[in-house]
């Protein structure tokens, strides 16, 4: 069985292993602890230059003082906005076109496909002129559906590679049957592959939603006001116009993974089972 | 039968008339006060103006300061507000030679302003044109540690000289005389601006950043003459460094002296400085006789020039000059007021700001990347980044200012 399990490695094998683990957890986790550390640091510790020390007392309100400074509650609303529609608009594409593109057997099968997945190759940081144009030009500018409209429109492209591969690997007499059957395709579609591919609608959930929450690009080109700007962007409203606000800036930065981070742990099964599904016959 | 009947016909005509009174004028403004103390500033000047004009309604659209920026391009071109605040100087003059700005001129003349918005007068005009109202500016000058000070057994100097000559009693005792922090460029700027103003004075600091003289000028060269001067005994990593990092080797007293604008006070504050160590002095004198000159960023409202209720917004941009409305403002703000007849708080730091803006016959500077269009601005802070880390390079770091501004001056 491969990896091996820890138990049955060597004495010196083990002992390397127990020290390296740690060492390389706090490694990884330092710039995080930083900004935890930073988060309730308050302001005069800043002011003094007590940058990495043990902060003077634990400055709790900055996390109080983040929605009382800014509109954080708003971009906070606003990344829902983003995000949510964008999940549901983009694996719903996806699932029609991996379906189509898994099950139905037609001239350009593939090229259609390569197109998605040529989509995914695109730098997105070229698209930024003309995109930022198109939704000029359509009204969508500064506004929530525009961005949502954008997302759900690049992520589709990623998802159908993934829906597509998903559906394809799953028994083709099982929809065949349904044929022979007289099933409708909309309903093989609703009843017989729908219900198969949940772990993956769950797994790609999860990723899209991570994705679209933690996008800062496009919420900076596409959206100007506290209004429309979802937190990745607004957490710079945090700096007040000279002072940088380092401590609230880290309060914000850690109310605003939350949301993705809880989102990990409640789907974690779907998400490792949407990994690995399929790997193993 | 007639008594009624007029008494109906007034009931009728007062029915009619009352809608038309009562109607709502509306008044956009937008601000990038996004921060606590000017939002509240802001809100307090709006419901200030609302109970004097109870027929005008005044909507605050609130932008995030950097995201301003760049939002005032879009907004003026294509959706207009009423009203709108932005920087003097400089700063408005690509708005003004656009024409996106409303001449106010006949506002100044009619409330008096020429007089009582003095100090602001040159920089809001262009073109003979005043072209908004300023509300607020802040001085800049050394902030010093006293303790420091007593440490070294030195006084605070009047002159360069002496200042000098300080800097070597600090460095014995191992402090850096200067420390600022140059990260973010502009924290050089207002050195080099005060040490320009107090060489060769306000008309040729203006000309200057008008492109006017040429960089390679012996009296430039003059200015950094005097700059290398203090060099050796500056904080040496300042480059590395944000000003809010160098506030703390004032606070800790491993610096003596800062040049910075007093927004920097409350950073002083929260690092533990009181009124008893924490010292504001006006830039020593270099050359003697000149007019002393100050540095002063003043922020101001404009009325754009696609802007629906000229009117009102004049009305309000009266309002907002007034002594009093000014006066509450800045108090708010933790600011100057401009107006020469307002009062300032109790802020010892306010006090002695005022005071000295309000002498400075030699006029108001409001700051390198105002006074000087944005790419020389930004070639030219790059410059002084680089003089205070290699000061050897100063010929070339000239020569390519002077290249830049025969590029960015030319049309």
């Amino acid at each position: 069985m491969f990896p091996r399990p820890v138990q049955s490695m060597s004495p010196a094998a083990r002992t390397t292993y127990q020290i390296a683990l740690p060492v390389m957890l706090i490694l990884w986790l330092l710039p995080l602890l930083g900004v935890a550390l930073t988060s309730v640091r308050p302001s005069s510790d800043l002011a003094q230059g007590n940058y990495f020390g043990v902060p003077s007392y634990l400055a709790f309100s900055n996390y109080l003082d983040v929605f009382r400074n800014s509109p954080f509650a708003s971009y906070m609303l606003n990344s829902f906005r983003v995000t949510i529609p964008t999940v549901i608009g983009a694996v719903a594409l996806s699932c029609l076109t991996g379906y189509a593109l898994a099950v139905y057997r037609f001239r350009g099968n593939l090229i259609v496909f390569f197109l998605f997945v040529a989509g995914n190759f695109v730098p997105f940081q070229i698209l930024m002129v003309p995109v930022r144009d198109l939704t000029v030009t359509m009204g969508l500018y500064n506004t929530i559906t525009g961005l949502a409209l954008f997302h759900i429109a690049f992520q589709t492209g990623f998802c159908t590679l993934f829906m597509r591969n998903f559906i394809k690997a799953l028994p083709r007499e099982l929809i065949e049957a349904a044929r022979v059957e007289g099933v409708s395709e909309w309903q093989i579609f609703w009843h017989v592959v729908l219900p198969l591919v949940r772990p993956a609608i769950a797994a790609l959930s999860v990723l899209v939603f991570t994705f679209i929450w933690n996008d800062y690009f496009w919420a900076t080109v596409l959206t100007t006001g506290a209004g429309t700007q979802p937190i990745t962007a607004g957490l710079q409203s945090l700096n007040g116009q000279w002072v940088a606000a380092w401590q609230l800036v880290s309060a914000g930065s850690i109310l605003a993974a939350l949301p993705p981070v809880a989102m990990f742990f409640l789907m974690q099964k779907h998400f490792i089972a949407g990994l690995t599904l399929g790997a193993v016959k | 039968m007639t008594m009624p009947r007029t008494t109906a016909l007034t009931a009728l005509m007062a029915a009619l008339a009352l809608p038309a009174m009562a109607q709502q004028r509306d008044l956009t403004l937008f601000t990038d006060a996004s921060d606590p103390a000017p939002k509240a500033a802001f809100e307090q000047l709006v419901k200030g103006f609302e109970e004097e004009n109870p027929d005008v309604k005044v909507t605050v659209n609130t932008f995030d300061h950097e995201g301003y920026k760049t939002a005032i391009r879009n907004f003026l071109t294509a959706d207009s507000p009423d009203l709108a605040n932005w920087y003097a100087g400089n700063r408005m003059a690509p708005f003004v030679n656009a024409g996106q700005f409303t001449d106010v001129s006949d506002v100044w003349e009619e409330n008096g302003l020429k007089e009582s918005l003095a100090p602001a007068l040159s920089s809001m005009t262009i073109d003979d044109k005043q072209w908004g109202v300023p509300y607020t500016y802040y001085q800049w000058g050394i902030y010093y540690n006293k303790d420091v000070y007593k440490q070294a057994g030195v006084e605070v100097p009047k002159t360069w000289d002496d200042f000098i000559a300080n800097c070597e009693k600090f460095k014995e005792i191992g402090i850096d005389c200067l420390t600022t922090g140059t990260k973010a460029l502009w924290p050089a700027a207002g050195i080099f601006d005060y040490l320009n103003l107090r060489t060769n004075g306000y008309d040729f600091h203006m000309q200057l950043t008008n492109g006017e003289i040429p960089w390679t000028d012996d009296r430039v060269r003059k200015v950094f003459a005097e700059w290398a001067r203090v060099l050796p005994y500056t904080t040496p990593n300042v480059a590395a460094i944000d000003w809010q990092d160098a506030v703390s080797n004032i606070v800790q007293g491993k610096a003596a002296n800062y040049v910075m604008g007093n927004f920097a006070v409350a950073t002083f504050r929260d690092g533990g400085m009181t009124d008893e160590t924490l010292g504001f002095m006006d830039f020593p004198e270099i050359t003697p006789g000149i007019p002393r000159a100050e540095e002063a960023p003043t922020d101001t409202i404009h009325i754009p020039a696609g802007a629906k209720n000229v009117e009102d917004a004049k009305k309000f941009l009266a309002y907002v000059a007034r002594a009093d409305v000014q006066t509450a403002m800045n108090e708010t703000l933790g600011q100057l007021p401009i107006n020469v007849n307002s009062t300032v708080g109790d802020d010892p730091f306010l006090k002695q700001g005022f005071e000295v803006l309000s002498t400075a016959e030699g006029g108001i500077a409001q700051f390198f990347d105002r006074d000087a269009p944005a790419q020389m601005a930004k070639a030219g802070m790059e410059g002084f980044q680089e003089f205070m880390a290699y000061p050897d390079r100063l010929d070339a770091i000239l020569e390519r200012l002077e290249s830049v501004r025969q590029r960015v001056y030319k049309n």
